[in-house]
């Protein structure tokens, strides 16, 4: 795999980059948008009970 | 077909663990505003993970390995133009600060400031026309990938996709946009993950350097150079950064996160961040589909049954086995036109009577050779326990895309074109009991025209054209509310005729009359023109109103 992303890095560098690049993002920002993600569900799950709750 | 027993559980877990989610936060939903933008709560990653979710459904990867199938990489070229759109637009605040400051609920509401409350209402029927009619594609694409995929009896398609419809429908009626986010988040998850190992088992089973060669050998420059490709050049690249650009400012799913954003720095940050995932949204899948290419080859006769095969005569079955990638069915216009090819020519191109001998639907299975060639290699290429991976993450995908599409658009029908017929100021019991009513009209109005209609030639294109039945008008009549004194009621108008005249003059066009050809092989250019002819329309409409004196 490493010997295709570097040809593709010498001939096509354009589409090598990416193709390296979108291999990084899911590897790597998926998961942390994910652990920082469910913390934003429960923050937001909170602010909404609480706003419920003095509405009430 | 490796879909087994295993497969089946971890799509039955994955179902099982959405559906109790979207359910349960139900109990949060006490406002109109709850429901239809999350209680204008949600902040980034919540943000960035939802929309990227909705952005990719079953429908997206099938038209994005269609292009890499036929256009190589040089097809992913959409997403790149995508990425500079949404990270531009988020990073300087382009429309979207001055809309999200307005603290409006949709679109055409800020029209009403602007332009008046006809144009609210017009604006309001254009974008669910459009976006109705561009979603309504979704169902059986998604279905066909499924059967092609697990290897299912095509007789279930449309009793499978109904019952994914109801699912979605249940929790997006009870939950709204708060079940929108919560699902769409688990299912950010479940889909990235299919999506990484899918295309890191390709990497390492087929190689990248194999499918550089079999792009190079099949389109050369052109599968890497979209202006040296000869189905896209200038046109299909100013059309998509058009079409794309204007889908970043107006395209009700997207802009329904900064407007549920918990604030305009958050929204413009959920742009920013999410905006590379657009590079792998075409790329990635694209890599599915020249994978397709590379390992099963161009054999379009293999779509075929036996009994299907046996049906054509020998001459044509020649023909088509000697045809080349991306088209199995080359037609010469007349008999005449045929004679005067080159021999070498003729070898694969049918004459009108070869072509109209050939039964109607294995001419549909034969004009979709590049659609279903993704997810017929991916049925045999993904091993047992991979493929129920890969099935729930595709279903995480479609699920995340209709349970935001029906939102969003019944947001608007409630919010714009509901508004004149709202007198008074109803209760938020009333508000949401309509707005629950108006997803289950959408979700019928899916199941009926998603199921039947029969979609012909190129997948993106044909949601490229119809998408552009409202992003040209609506794009322009949000550019000017926000940057344009002089924009009124006569330019919106206008802009908002023409936007819907054009495209669906193209889709006639390309139908009837003496220039369908034309029609169908200039379609990015007829885009092109759109954009064009709506600014302006917008600009000579709004001159020629008279100004009022202050």
């Amino acid at each position: 795999m490493i010997d295709g992303i570097i040809n593709m890095l010498q001939n096509h560098w354009f589409w090598g980059f990416l193709t390296i690049a979108c291999l990084a993002w899911y590897s790597t920002i998926t998961i942390y948008v994910s652990i920082k993600g469910a913390g934003d569900i429960r923050d937001m799950l909170r602010r909404l009970a609480r706003s419920k709750r003095i509405q009430s | 077909m490796n879909f087994t027993l295993l497969d089946g559980s971890i799509v039955g877990a994955y179902l099982l663990v959405t559906m109790i989610a979207g359910v349960m936060v139900r109990k949060y939903v006490g406002k109109v505003e709850d429901f239809l933008v999350a209680g204008r709560e949600m902040d980034v990653y919540l943000g960035i993970a939802s929309l990227a979710a909705t952005e990719f459904g079953i429908v997206t990867c099938m038209y994005t390995a269609q292009n890499g199938f036929t256009k190589g990489f040089a097809g992913a070229i959409p997403g790149v133009l995508t990425f500079l759109a949404m990270f531009l637009v988020g990073y300087t605040g382009f429309c979207v600060k001055p809309l999200r400051d307005s603290g409006v609920m949709t679109i055409p509401e800020l029209f009403e400031k602007k332009y008046g409350p006809r144009v609210r209402w017009a604006s309001g029927v254009v974008i669910v026309l459009g976006g109705l009619l561009n979603m309504g594609v979704f169902l059986r694409t998604g279905g066909e990938f499924l059967v092609n995929v697990s290897g299912m009896n095509p007789n279930y398609l449309e009793l499978m996709m109904t019952a994914l419809l109801v699912g979605v429908a249940v929790y997006t009626i009870l939950g709204g946009m708060l079940s929108v986010l919560v699902t769409d988040f688990l299912q950010f998850i479940v889909m990235s993950a299919g999506l990484i190992v899918v295309t890191f088992l390709i990497l390492d089973k087929v190689g990248l350097n194999t499918l550089v060669n079999t792009v190079q050998t099949n389109y050369g420059e052109g599968g890497f150079n979209p202006l040296k490709n000869a189905s896209m050049g200038w046109s299909y690249v100013i059309f998509n950064a058009l079409l794309n650009t204007a889908a970043v400012l107006t395209w009700q799913t997207q802009i329904a996160r900064v407007l549920a954003a918990k604030d305009t720095a958050t929204g413009r940050k959920v742009y920013t961040g999410t905006s590379f995932f657009f590079v792998a949204r075409f790329l990635i899948p694209g890599i599915w589909g020249i994978a397709a290419l590379a390992v099963m080859g161009w054999v379009p006769l293999q779509v075929l049954t036996d009994a299907e095969n046996a049906q054509l005569s020998p001459v044509v079955r020649e023909k088509i086995a000697s045809s080349h990638a991306p088209s199995a069915l080359t037609i010469a216009p007349t008999e005449e036109a045929y004679a005067k090819l080159p021999n070498d020519k003729q070898k694969y191109t049918l004459t009108p009577t070869e072509a109209d001998a050939i039964p109607p639907k294995i001419r549909e299975k034969l004009d979709k050779v590049s659609l279903n060639a993704m997810p017929l290699f991916l049925s045999t290429f993904v091993p047992i326990g991979l493929m129920g991976l890969l099935i729930a993450a595709m279903l995480a995908a479609d699920m995340s895309t209709d349970s935001s599409y029906m939102l969003t658009w019944g947001s608007v029908i409630y919010n714009d074109i509901m508004a004149p017929f709202r007198k008074g100021k109803w209760s938020e019991k009333k508000g949401l009991f309509w707005n629950r009513t108006i997803i289950a009209i959408i979700g019928v109005f899916l199941l009926i025209y998603g199921l039947w209609y029969k979609l012909e030639g190129d997948l993106w294109t044909y949601l490229g054209i119809t998408g552009s039945i409202y992003l040209s008008s609506m794009s322009i009549l949000l550019i000017a509310c926000c940057y344009w004194q002089r924009a009124n009621s006569w330019g919106a108008a206008a802009a908002i005729f023409f936007g819907a005249l054009v495209p669906a003059l193209t889709l006639i066009l390309q139908k009837v009359g003496p220039y369908t050809e034309w029609f169908k092989t200039n379609d990015t250019v007829c885009g092109v023109a759109t954009y064009v002819i709506v600014a302006l329309a917008m600009v000579v409409g709004s001159l020629l109103k008279p100004q009022t004196k202050a």
